[in-house]
């Protein structure tokens, strides 16, 4: 073999290579799957302690994985409380879950999460994830990120909440609206899943289990 | 004035393949992203160390227009004296175009040969030490074949 041919060969060796190792990412919850750790009690801004269980609806459940901090989640944070709380009063079961370390960044602690459900009028449960192993077990990645669950509670919707988080009068898909429109009427989601640029979840330490 | 060009995806499959580098090592950060600020000055030992062996440094931010500013005098801070990116265009073909296993969170480094086929991808901060190994591999001379 020719030596352009053998770094042809070393090249594509090192791509397959690198396709196996994977993206070192999570992997999130596939479509059609259940929620998992649903029972799993989480501290609430009101001070109540809830589950995803808990809140489900009769129509659905909305899991959304955000933060105080996250310019992502700040540029989308009215949309969501807008959906939330429309969707809430249409049998969708909503949640919001911050799950970030505060020791990272100071802004997702409890009371500026207190403060952010309050000047946003959120009317759905805004819970602090406190291993951050509720977002392990969804495979979120980022913030903000969304799963949207059917009246049988397998996903039927995960991504973002629509195609322009910086520039809401250019958005021209808006997904997660219409995710919850069609699961609150008992229809198919067209579009189930959908990618946004995020901010990285920031996961506490595992906790030891000695 | 740090340059910091607007980029879109298709313009950025044409900056990775094109310039003559033997290895191209992409990056997209934002300023607000903590890993990512977190991990720069590692690009940067990377660039100082390889770029005479071909290893060429693209650096796309994924900052909005108002961040700009921010965004030029953390470059500046960094030592940058070459043109940077400044992503243009909607999120979701971007992320998959370099990438279908990108979730989208930042930061996200990408390692191409030098005709533009990807070597590696990377989601979330990486180290020093992986990014040198991985330049290793794609440096290192192909082995003979067996006699």
């Amino acid at each position: 073999m020719k030596p352009s041919g053998m770094r042809w060969l070393a090249a594509g060796l090192l791509a397959v290579a690198a396709t196996a190792g994977g993206a070192e990412a999570p992997r999130a919850l596939a479509i059609g799957k259940a929620a998992p750790m649903a029972s799993v009690k989480m501290a609430g801004v009101d001070g109540k302690n809830l589950s995803i269980a808990e809140v489900k609806g009769a129509k659905g459940t909305l899991v959304i994985f955000t933060c105080n901090s996250c310019p992502w989640a700040q540029a989308w944070e009215s949309r969501i409380a807008e959906l939330g709380n429309t969707y809430t009063k249409q049998g969708i079961g909503v949640i919001a879950i911050n799950s970030n370390d505060p020791s990272v960044k100071a802004e997702d602690d409890m009371p500026a999460m207190q403060e952010r459900a309050k000047t946003l009028g959120l009317e759905f449960p805004y819970v602090v994830d406190a291993t951050s192993d509720v977002a392990r077990a969804f495979g979120a990645t980022r913030t903000p990120e969304a799963f949207l669950f059917d009246a049988k509670g397998k996903l039927v919707y995960h991504g973002a909440v629509d195609d322009n988080a910086h520039k809401p009068d250019q958005v021209s898909a808006r997904w997660l609206n219409d995710a919850l429109a069609a699961t609150a009427g008992g229809k198919v989601v067209a579009t189930k899943e959908t990618k946004s640029l995020g901010c990285t979840i920031k996961y506490r330490a595992r906790q030891s289990s000695s | 004035m740090v340059e910091i060009e607007p980029i879109t995806i298709d313009e950025l499959h044409h900056v990775v393949r094109a310039g003559g580098a033997r290895v191209v090592l992409l990056n997209v950060w934002a300023t607000w992203c903590v890993p990512c600020r977190e991990e720069f000055p590692d690009l940067m030992r990377l660039r100082r160390e390889y770029r005479e062996r071909g290893l060429r440094l693209v650096l796309v931010s994924a900052d909005v227009d108002s961040q700009l500013p921010a965004a030029r005098r953390f470059l500046s801070e960094q030592g940058v004296d070459f043109l940077t990116y400044l992503k243009q265009g909607a999120d979701m073909p971007f992320i998959d175009s370099l990438d279908v296993r990108w979730s989208g969170a930042l930061p996200a480094t990408v390692l191409y040969d030098g005709i533009g086929r990807q070597l590696w991808f990377h989601e979330g901060k990486t180290t020093y030490d992986s990014l040198k190994n991985r330049i290793d591999q794609a440096l290192a001379p192909p082995s003979e074949p067996a006699p």
